[in-house]
């Protein structure tokens, strides 16, 4: 099974100068956990804020979230791949590099995520077909 | 002894043949369906209601078949029960055909979002051609059910996006609106039904055990 068949295509975004209880905001109203934080300029690249980032790098620090900015505690560059990367490689990347989901791209263009859930779904829609 | 008591003699095997051709028009009608919205091929989507009828013929024959003598009379009911149910997800694609025949105006951001619905409609068709096949071959049913509810929970998702996005929008008159709600609305329903049908399926492997 390719990653085109089991992303995800909403995405969520944030700006870069959003503060990180702007992302806490979005995340409980929508209730997700990460967010794409959209580059500062051309020369920069998509990075992500998740849950765990707040937790660990703000609160578990006792910073203020109000204070800090989105771009100062994502992760950056995504994790991406291409759309016809099989199940099993991208279950390799994310236990590999301890991450929870793998961006789909196309040259710049972000065209999808697959989470550990869509994993999880795919894997057992392949056994279900008999794959 | 499942697979013996299910498929039976030669009237039990006819049903089961006649339902398998039943599951397969509904799988070309969503094929169909999903490939004239692509293409945004009216003539195509015409074809969804000729495979309605031609599910409703089968439909009609399995049903006489049944009452002619297949199967034991406690298993019957919920054969009926299956193939109708089946008849309501052709029923609920033909309504979505002629709603879009009636120059449903989609933009782009709707129309992706109704292709991956019609998609995962097709996913849930195979897949429930899948369980049928598991049912007559004595499998356990579980993890094939699991993956429709999967599908199903998918297009729920997908609904609500979508509803949220149309709320945003100026509608110019009531008709345009319930036109592209009656759309959306038959479109992710069918998911809801294939999903019945596929209790159903697990109803009978209960049921004959």
């Amino acid at each position: 099974m390719k990653a085109k068949e089991i992303m995800n295509r909403k995405i969520e975004y944030i700006k870069f100068d959003a503060t990180v209880y702007d992302a806490i905001e979005k995340m409980v109203d929508k209730r997700i956990r990460s967010l794409v934080v959209k580059p500062r300029d051309e020369q920069d690249v998509y990075g992500i804020i998740t849950v765990r980032d707040i937790v660990f790098r703000v609160i578990g620090k006792g910073l203020d979230p109000q204070k800090i900015k989105v771009d100062e505690t994502a992760s950056k560059p995504l994790v991406c791949v291409d759309k016809d990367m099989d199940i099993e490689h991208i279950i390799s990347m994310m236990e590999k590099f301890n991450i929870a989901r793998i961006f789909i791209c196309e040259k710049k263009k972000i065209l999808g995520v697959v989470a550990l859930l869509d994993v999880m779904a795919g894997s057992l829609i392949e056994r279900a077909k008999g794959g | 002894m499942f697979k013996k008591s299910f498929l039976g003699g030669k009237n039990e095997e006819r049903v089961i043949e006649k339902i398998k051709k039943h599951i397969k028009i509904l799988y070309t009608a969503c094929e169909t369906f999903k490939s004239a919205l692509e293409k945004q091929d009216i003539e195509k989507m015409l074809t969804v209601s000729d495979l309605e009828r031609e599910g409703d013929i089968v439909r009609r024959e399995v049903l006489s078949n049944i009452y002619e003598g297949a199967f034991l009379p406690f298993i019957r009911p919920n054969i009926c029960k299956f193939v109708e149910i089946m008849d309501n997800v052709l029923d609920e694609l033909k309504n979505a055909a002629q709603v879009y025949d009636m120059g449903l105006k989609l933009d782009k951001d709707i129309r992706t979002d109704c292709i991956e619905i019609a998609h995962l409609n097709l996913n849930m068709c195979e897949m429930l051609s899948i369980t049928f096949e598991a049912l007559c071959e004595g499998q356990d049913l579980r993890e094939k059910m699991l993956v429709i509810r999967i599908y199903e929970k998918k297009v729920d998702e997908m609904k609500l996006d979508l509803v949220k996005k149309l709320m945003g929008r100026e509608i110019k008159t009531f008709w345009e609106g319930k036109v592209l709600s009656d759309f959306i609305s038959y479109l992710s329903n069918i998911s809801d039904i294939i999903e019945d049908a596929s209790d159903y399926l697990q109803i009978l492997n209960i049921s004959i055990r």
